[in-house]
């Protein structure tokens, strides 16, 4: 065992590597002792020195750094992923928007009501002709009680009635007599006819006049009709 | 009437294609150091962790976080210093939440390139020896046991250390050497060295 009074400096000069001190140096050189436990605590130290450069310098497995480069590969291949598709699906609905809002009809009016012309019984319109081609162009006349939350929530519904057929504003109360004029009209096509088709131009001829034929005048005197008119005032006295 | 914005394409991969080539600097530079760093990390992680695939898993995740904030890193040259701190937090973190423990192998108790035991006393003597080193730094304040880990590491100077931590090298030097004397104090019994009379 080593000296008590010596135990301290040992360490110190184990753990610092250090050359023991001018004092211990005397004393190591007389005391076998503290000789052999300096020399056991410098191995405990080099064995501590030894497991730390163990520990601290293994090798670090061939996976790490392909597996660090996969996951920095993954770290920007989401953002790409992400990106692309964000921006096609902006503008498809960027598209779409547009479309729509070319496609819609531009017919919402408020006084959308006033277009929509009363319902005439089936059986008072007359069947046009569709073969016909003097016949009238379809003057369709639909109605439906239409109230406002209909016509909000299916206002398409009129619209290829008002998109195809001819339209006529018409104030609401006037609309069944409308509706009883182009019963009219249509049962007397033929006027109808006349006054919806064409005038054909004129020919752009020059205007030829034949002369009158004047066959011989017979001229009497006026002075026989007014004696004779004084005869007759004369015998009525 | 509403008006449409036109979106063009070639507008928007301009600005896609330079944020495309910022990245792709990043990466140059951070792979430039991937390297070398690698293993610094991983060394840092097993000092505390004492187990490979932990170890491995958390130099991973210093690696990637240290990608991630690679740009806010003024001084590039501090990179080091920066991954070590890094790996170091996420070890203590890894080692504290101890959700890995029982998994863990016990690489410490048959170290890779130990020399070898001349006896089968000697290995089991030294295995024993290793295994009560591991608690020892283990019990070692932060502070203490991260000096002591960077001052074992090949190719780390007293200087080097200073620098990497940002102290003193008269700090780094004293930590070093408390950090032994600790370690040599709760060692001693086990060694069963020194009795004095």
């Amino acid at each position: 065992m080593p000296c008590k009074h010596y135990k301290d400096a040992l360490i110190e000069a184990a753990a610092s590597d250090a050359e023991p001190p001018g004092e211990l140096r005397a004393h190591l050189a007389g005391c076998v002792d503290c000789r052999a436990a300096l020399e056991q605590e410098q191995a405990l130290f080099a064995s501590i020195d030894a497991g730390l450069h163990v520990a601290a310098n293994a090798e670090a497995p061939a996976s790490l750094l392909p597996r660090v480069r996969a996951r920095l590969d993954e770290e920007i291949a989401p953002q790409r992923r992400w990106i692309q598709p964000l921006i096609f699906a902006a503008a498809s609905v960027v598209l779409l928007f547009a479309v729509f809002l070319f496609a819609r009809p531009h017919s919402t009016r408020p006084d959308n009501q006033a277009k929509q012309t009363p319902q005439i019984p089936a059986s008072e319109l007359p069947t046009t002709d569709v073969h016909n081609p003097n016949s009238v162009p379809g003057t369709q006349i639909v109605s439906s009680n239409v109230n406002s939350s209909q016509t909000r929530g299916h206002s398409t519904l009129l619209r290829p009635v008002a998109s195809n057929q001819p339209e006529v504003l018409v104030p609401p109360d006037e609309r069944e007599a409308l509706a009883r004029f182009v019963v009219v009209l249509q049962a007397r096509r033929e006027a109808v006819v006349a006054l919806v088709t064409r005038a054909k131009p004129a020919k752009d001829e020059t205007a030829s006049l034949e002369l009158l034929q004047i066959n011989g005048l017979e001229i009497k005197p006026l002075e026989e009709q007014q004696s004779e008119a004084s005869v007759g005032r004369e015998q009525r006295q | 009437m509403q008006e449409l914005v036109l979106v063009q394409p070639g507008g928007i991969s301009e600005s896609e294609s330079a944020r495309e080539a910022t990245q792709a600097d990043t990466r140059r530079e951070f792979e430039e150091r991937l390297a070398e760093s690698g293993p610094l990390a991983y060394r840092v992680a097993r000092g505390v962790l004492r187990n490979t695939a932990d170890a491995e898993d958390v130099a991973q995740e210093a690696l990637l976080r240290a990608y991630r904030q690679f740009d806010r890193l003024r001084d590039r040259n501090r990179f080091r210093a920066w991954l070590v701190r890094i790996s170091f937090r996420l070890a203590l973190d890894r080692l504290r939440s101890g959700k890995r423990r029982e998994q863990r192998d016990t690489l410490w108790s048959q170290p890779e390139h130990q020399p070898p035991a001349a006896t089968a006393e000697d290995l089991a003597a030294s295995n024993e020896f290793q295994a009560h080193l591991e608690n020892a730094l283990a019990e070692l304040p932060e502070k203490l046991r991260l000096v002591l880990l960077l001052a074992a590491m090949e190719g780390h100077t007293i200087e080097e250390i200073a620098s990497m931590l940002g102290i003193s090298t008269g700090t780094v030097k004293s930590r070093i050497y408390y950090a032994r004397r600790q370690l040599a104090e709760k060692l001693r019994c086990h060694a069963n060295i020194i009795k004095t009379r």
